[in-house]
């Protein structure tokens, strides 16, 4: 489902990132352990096809994401791929429901209302579709982010730090959503973190 | 839940921020679509009024005067003229038609005018009801004036002297009975009401006698008995006749050589003055052309501000949404599908204020309309869109989509990366 092979990335004039060759199933989940300041975000980045990669490959199902040209990664990322990220980044001017229907639209048109409201229900967001995201608590937030990573059915999703400001039990309770809601939408999931905590939790790890 | 609909929501999410961007816009809108469609109506109003009339007979005074009182009827008049004077035009070689006309009373503010049935017919006037006046005292009233003044067929009314409403000179013992009620015109005629020649002279005879020229109360036997003669002897009524006099008379040209000949003539050798509607109208708009140009001028500076304050809005509005921008980029947008959002959101903001501004140019447009009515009669028409205020909607557009291509470069240098990592 993601392989990488001798993936390296150089920010310009600055340090330079080797990355280890990622070999992940259909189906399986995997998560990436390492201390701060090892280019964890950079490997989320170069492995969503948000930043290019300065060597080496990436194929994401059986697509070489490093091949495609600028427009192709933006339609392929927005279809298969889905993000959450350390910083929640929402529409601030619209509200949680259409937030969510946002994510499902494009790039797939897909309406499918009954999946939000089930969504919802299983986040704990079911009365909070309406409100607009600035009105939500912090958890609230944190939810509607994996709400909107795993909405569109992505056939991988790539959570960065998700558990970094929570306490033990919260901890536990985000991982297991994440897992569950990458279960139900059949996609592999892949945690980018430091937090030793969640380790307990995947049998297919690499530290890096 | 497609691009327009995210671009409208942007759009409204700051309404403090909508509302400053759209100002400048709106006022300028309103400025250029109210000061068109005013010029536009009144020109138009003022070419079908003077339309019937090629050249103006009255006493010396300001041509321009002349015309306004006598063929607009929104000024009052250079003086009277006498009748057996005016009469020595009527038949003149070149010319078609003329037309006496006479007033200087008023009902309620409404103008009372003493002519002849040609006057009608210069209009193109009809009756909706009733019939044309046949002996003095009857009144035929033109249609706004009749929905203005709420007269039917069989009313009576009483004029007041002078040409306000707020005169408190009434000719108490001659009232009007309205006999005929006129079709809707579109020219001044719908704002008069209309009787003969005679009854104006008999009304203001009558004043003159008892005011002036018989205080006494002796005399009032005296004043029977000239009655009494006037009717009797013919040299008398002929004697009446050259005191007769009108306000002015409306000709209407045979030939084009009159239109040479005639005012330099009359000019010259008569006490009366000859004034041409048309050059006198064209005259007045070229003053007035210079107020409406300016403030045309003055509108389209306004818009180019607004279409630099919309640019303003949008650059500012991309920087703060740098970060939904990278999210949407992430969801598969390209950077021509952002472009498109933010193209949409400025063409919703010029459209939003074009529409407010024209809406507001209507608003002005009926506020005039109704100030025209009380002082001169003149409604204005509130109309739909016309052509040139769609190629001003469309200018409006292109200064948008300048402002957004101008503003949106940073679309194409967006770092998805760096952006969603910042905090």
């Amino acid at each position: 489902m993601v392989k990488t092979v001798g993936l390296n990335f150089a920010y310009p004039g600055e340090q330079s990132f080797n990355f280890p060759d990622i070999d992940l199933v259909p189906g399986e989940h995997l998560l990436l352990l390492g201390p701060s300041g090892i280019g964890k975000t950079t490997l989320l980045h170069l492995l969503s096809g948000i930043l290019p990669a300065s060597a080496g490959k990436i194929v994401i199902d059986t697509t070489e994401i490093t091949a495609l040209d600028r427009k192709s990664l933006d339609k392929f990322r927005g279809a298969n791929v889905g993000l959450i990220f350390q910083q929640y980044h929402f529409i601030k001017s619209l509200n949680v429901d259409e937030n969510l229907q946002l994510r499902q639209h494009f790039p797939k048109k897909i309406k499918d209302k009954e999946r939000r409201y089930r969504l919802a229900e299983r986040l704990g967001l079911s009365g909070q579709l309406k409100k607009k995201v600035s009105q939500l608590s912090q958890g609230q937030q944190q939810r509607l982010a994996i709400a909107q990573g795993v909405i569109h059915q992505p056939k991988v999703v790539f959570a960065d730090e998700p558990t970094s400001n929570l306490d033990d039990t919260n901890c536990d309770n985000v991982v297991q959503l994440l897992k569950d809601e990458a279960d139900i939408s059949k996609s592999s999931l892949v945690i980018i973190t430091h937090d030793q905590r969640v380790s307990q939790h995947f049998s297919n790890q690499i530290v890096l | 839940m497609n691009l327009i609909y995210l671009a409208y929501r942007n759009m409204i999410s700051k309404p403090l921020n909508l509302v400053l961007s759209l100002l400048l816009l709106v006022l300028s809108v309103t400025l250029v679509t109210f000061i068109l469609q005013l010029s536009k109506q009144l020109n138009g109003q003022i070419d079908k009024n003077i339309d019937p009339i090629d050249m103006v007979v009255g006493a010396k005074g300001s041509p321009l005067q002349l015309v306004l009182s006598s063929v607009l009827h929104i000024d009052v008049p250079t003086g009277n003229i006498k009748l057996d004077e005016a009469n020595s035009i009527k038949n003149h070689p070149f010319v078609g038609s003329a037309i006496p006309v006479s007033y200087g009373d008023n009902y309620k503010g409404y103008r009372i005018l003493g002519t002849e049935f040609a006057y009608f017919e210069s209009y193109g006037a009809v009756l909706q009801g009733g019939r044309y006046f046949e002996k003095s005292f009857e009144a035929v009233v033109g249609s706004s004036a009749a929905k203005k003044l709420g007269l039917k067929i069989g009313d009576v009314f009483t004029s007041s002297h002078g040409l306000l409403a707020s005169s408190t000179d009434v000719h108490e013992d001659h009232p009007y009975t309205v006999v005929g009620l006129l079709e809707p015109t579109g020219t001044v005629i719908d704002q008069l009401l209309i009787c003969n020649l005679e009854s104006i002279w008999d009304a203001h005879a009558h004043v003159d006698e008892n005011h002036e020229e018989h205080p006494g109360e002796e005399h009032d036997h005296d004043h029977g008995d000239e009655e009494h003669d006037h009717e009797s002897h013919g040299d008398e009524v002929d004697d009446h006749d050259k005191e007769l006099e009108i306000t002015s008379l409306l000709v209407k040209f045979k030939s084009p050589l009159g239109l040479v000949q005639l005012p330099r003539f009359i000019n010259e050798n008569t006490n009366m003055q000859a004034a041409l509607p048309g050059f006198e109208i064209q005259r007045l708009m070229g003053l007035l052309g210079t107020g409406v140009t300016t403030i045309n001028g003055i509108a389209i500076a306004i818009l180019l501000v607004s279409g630099f304050s919309i640019f303003i809005s949008l650059l500012k509005t991309i920087r703060e949404r740098r970060q939904e921008l990278a999210l949407l980029r992430t969801y598969g947008l390209g950077t021509q599908k952002l472009l498109r959002l933010v193209l949409f959101e400025g063409l919703l903001l010029a459209f939003l204020g074009f529409l407010f501004g024209w809406l507001l140019g209507r608003l002005a447009l009926i506020g005039a309309s109704s100030y025209l009515e009380s002082g001169y009669g003149y409604v204005l028409q509130i109309k739909g869109p016309d052509l040139v205020e769609f190629l001003f909607l469309g200018v409006t557009l292109l200064i948008a989509i300048v402002a957004v291509l101008l503003a949106s470069t940073s679309i194409f240098k967006l770092n998805i990366s760096k952006t969603l990592a910042d905090v």
